[in-house]
């Protein structure tokens, strides 16, 4: 386990002190050993945990447009839910991937759906922290506002919400899981977090996490496609061959959603033949209807799959071509 | 480059060129329907932005016969009525419409036999 403390404007050490019940003396800056006061937005790293795991998680999140919104990340949200959220947000990820393919039918727009639902309630609650740091006059309403996202939240998507937290062991609950516990982590006015992470894997999800949230603004919510283009701007800034890799991800998104769409208009032509020709039901409907967004959602898996795994070969093939014809 | 790969690539190009036509028809056909208080409300169920540039282009694509049958049944309101739709377009929508569909659905059910022919091991 590695513990780092991030705060959100330069410190004192009895400040620290005062504020979570640390010891400034046991933390060390990346780059010197026993720092005097705490910087804003800088990992201090404890020092028990001082082994080579702990450097490596400290250095990746030292950069100051990584460091600051995992800082107001964890002021926001917790610092044990950031971690969670971080987690969370991978594996909704990692679903949205399949599902941008059948984004255009019903699945996907439900899928969509949560995520917008997911994003407003976090917007509201950043708005209620905004209120409460500026000491605002309409913090009750806002407050009022953000448990209203929250109920809508769980009212429409109980068995999305469901499957994206039932693997949070939070013992207070997460702010996905309540309203109350949203609201009051958002209300805090700290300026020092505690952040814990078992490994770098954690580490990494953070980064990734800051970084989505970066380019969305507030909301946390990660569309499949920013992903994609941040892998491209990713490979871009590492010096990587960000070309090939655009024409990868943009490939295989446009093909992908393509197949998804195809899948769904047929099985809803077959079942609008099967109800002609045989009397089947509403429930019968609803099955097929299932049966059908499946389909579109793994068939958009699958070619999305596929064409990551053959762009690069296209690629170079077409390359190759061009530059025989140049010759 | 393997004989799959070749054959995903070519299912892949047509299904890009079929994206642009699906734009171009969007902009060109069913733009001018939906402006039309006549046939507007008869485009099909819309599941998501776009998806009645596809029920418009099902409905002049398919032979009439077969879609007649989509139109009769419970799911009706899912298809475009393509009578109404016929009346109001010409003879280049209705090439567009058959280019665009046929190639669209073509290069997705061919790209997914291709896999699924991978799959069973048929390419190796």
């Amino acid at each position: 386990m590695t513990t780092l403390l991030l705060c959100n404007r330069p410190l004192s050490a009895p400040a620290i002190q005062l504020a979570c019940n640390a010891n400034f003396q046991q933390y060390s800056e990346l780059h010197s050993s026993a720092p005097q006061s705490a910087k804003a937005n800088t990992p201090y790293l404890l020092n028990g945990h001082n082994d080579a795991q702990g450097k490596r998680i400290q250095s990746l999140l030292a950069p100051k447009h990584i460091s600051k919104p995992v800082t107001e990340l964890a002021l926001t949200f917790g610092e044990d839910n950031t971690v969670a959220i971080a987690a969370m947000m991978e594996q909704l990820k990692d679903y949205n991937i399949a599902l941008t393919g059948a984004s255009t039918s019903v699945y996907g727009e439900r899928i969509s759906g949560f995520a917008k639902s997911v994003k407003e309630y976090q917007v509201a609650l950043l708005t209620y922290r905004e209120a409460k740091q500026s000491k605002a006059g309409y913090q009750a309403q806002l407050k009022q506002r953000a448990h209203h996202a929250f109920n809508r939240m769980q009212a429409q998507f109980r068995a999305e919400l469901h499957m994206v937290t039932s693997h949070i062991r939070s013992r207070r609950g997460t702010p996905l899981t309540s309203a109350e516990r949203g609201t009051n982590i958002a209300g805090s006015s700290r300026n020092v977090a505690k952040l814990q992470l078992s490994s770098e894997i954690d580490a990494h999800r953070l980064v990734r996490l800051s970084q989505h949230t970066k380019l969305l603004g507030n909301g946390l919510a990660v569309i499949d496609f920013g992903s994609r283009v941040g892998k491209v701007h990713n490979s871009y800034q590492t010096g990587g061959e960000w070309e090939k890799d655009l024409f990868r991800e943009s490939l295989s998104f446009g093909l992908s959603a393509g197949t998804g769409v195809a899948t769904a208009k047929i099985g809803a032509a077959v079942l609008g033949i099967l109800v002609v020709a045989t009397p089947i039901g509403w429930v019968g409907l609803v099955i097929g209807g299932l049966a059908i967004a499946g389909a579109s959602a793994g068939a958009a898996m699958a070619v999305n799959e596929v064409t990551q795994s053959n762009a690069d070969a296209w690629y170079e093939g077409i390359m190759g071509a061009i530059s025989g014809v140049e010759s | 480059m393997s004989t799959f790969t070749f054959l995903l690539g070519c299912c892949a190009a047509v299904m890009f060129f079929s994206l642009f036509l699906y734009v171009v028809f969007g902009q060109v056909t069913v733009r001018k329907l939906r402006k039309n208080p006549e046939t507007r409300s008869d485009l099909g169920l819309e599941f998501a932005s776009g998806w009645d540039i596809l029920n418009v282009a099902q409905a002049l694509a398919t032979p009439s016969k077969i879609h007649k049958v989509l139109e009769s049944g419970q799911l009706s309101f899912l298809h475009a009525n393509s009578d109404l739709i016929k009346k109001h377009t010409n003879f280049f929508d209705k090439i567009i419409a058959i280019i665009f569909f046929w190639s669209f659905m073509g290069s997705a059910m061919s790209m997914l036999a291709l896999i699924g022919l991978d799959k069973l091991n048929f390419f190796s």
